[in-house]
């Protein structure tokens, strides 16, 4: 099995990306910068799996997407795998919203999952099977103030998932999303108290959750036991939804 | 003669694929419509054609306007391949890198 995850050197997305290695795939990470960052992710990758490669490639840039995926279709011939999990922030009031905040947010968060997905469909669609695991937010289900641009990019998501399952599903492939809640990460750690406490209490099970809780869900899609589960959501959020 | 041999192939190729168990190759009318029609081949059929062919050809099906005249039928294919194979095939997977999502 050949997993790629995207934005998968870092937080959520390196625990997906371990999870898949410990479920015995040979898992590709890409990452938009820190080339450091990808580095660790390989050493853990290989420590787990013996195998481990980082990609450099912008989701939101065609190019970059042509150029990773060409560069697993060389190394491997196929894909099993993909988790569209790239993805940034840039909250605002909408009245107040930059225009380049409006479209950074859209073009990596839904556009990079249009680009990856459509890669990965000729990768997959010769195989007769493949996993596609799209991470959303709860921002998509509930919206949030100060998020419409994050939302709307994740709620587009959330719409693409289903139409792609129903598109995709007599190929043998399935599409899936998870929608994490408040998860400890390097992003939660700089978080102000004040918002921290305002989470916790809109959160039923009263705690963030753990990157590896969500990288459970994503593995349990990317197994063979989900393959009667297409266009369906996962919630990881102690219940915020 | 060429294209022929590649007519063949295509037919082959399209009954192996798409595993229509009760259809011969040569029961493939080379110039009849390929999908929508008689065979009862629809456009999710079409993309694993697409695959395959780009796979076995070296070429490359960009998008649904190319795949529309390319699969138009059998014989449409055979020269589409014979026009493109081993030449410039493009690697267009995404599209314009526009910000234009509306």
């Amino acid at each position: 099995m050949i997993g790629l995850v995207t934005g998968g050197t870092k937080g959520i997305g390196l625990a997906i990306a371990l999870a898949l290695a410990k479920g015995g795939a040979n898992v590709y990470v890409n990452y938009s910068s820190d080339e450091e960052a990808g580095e660790r992710a390989v050493k853990e990758l290989e420590a787990v799996s013996g195998f481990g490669r980082a990609v450099k490639a912008d989701v939101s840039n065609p190019d970059d997407v042509a150029g990773m995926f060409q560069l697993i279709e060389k190394e491997q011939g196929r894909l099993d795998i993909l988790v569209n999990n790239a993805g940034l922030i840039k909250d605002g009031l909408l009245m107040l919203m930059k225009d380049a905040d409006w479209r950074k947010v859209i073009e990596v968060n839904l556009n990079g999952v249009y680009y990856c997905s459509k890669a990965a469909l000729r990768l997959m669609v010769g195989n007769r099977g493949g996993r596609i695991i799209n991470i959303i937010s709860p921002s998509a289900l509930l919206g949030r103030a100060g998020q419409c641009n994050y939302s709307a990019s994740k709620g587009g998501v959330l719409s693409f998932t289903k139409s792609l399952a129903r598109e995709v599903a007599r190929l043998g492939i399935t599409v899936n999303a998870v929608s994490p809640g408040v998860i400890e990460t390097g992003l939660t750690e700089g978080m102000p108290e004040v918002l921290k406490k305002e989470f916790l209490g809109m959160i039923p099970l009263g705690r963030f959750g753990a990157p590896e809780e969500v990288a459970w869900a994503v593995s349990f899609l990317s197994s063979e036991s989900a393959g009667y589960i297409t266009g369906e959501i996962i919630s990881v959020d102690g219940g915020l939804t | 003669m060429e294209k022929e041999k590649l007519v063949d192939e295509l037919r082959n190729l399209i009954v192996t694929r798409l595993k229509l168990d009760d259809v011969k190759p040569e029961g493939i009318e080379p110039g009849a419509q390929l999908f929508g029609g008689g065979l009862g081949l629809d456009s999710i059929d079409a993309l694993e054609l697409v695959v395959a062919v780009e796979k076995n050809y070296g070429i490359r099906i960009p998008d649904e306007d190319v795949g529309k005249e390319a699969f138009a039928s059998v014989n449409a294919l055979a020269d589409y391949i014979a026009r493109h194979k081993g030449g410039t095939a493009t690697c267009d997977i995404g599209g314009p890198a526009s910000s234009d999502i509306g």
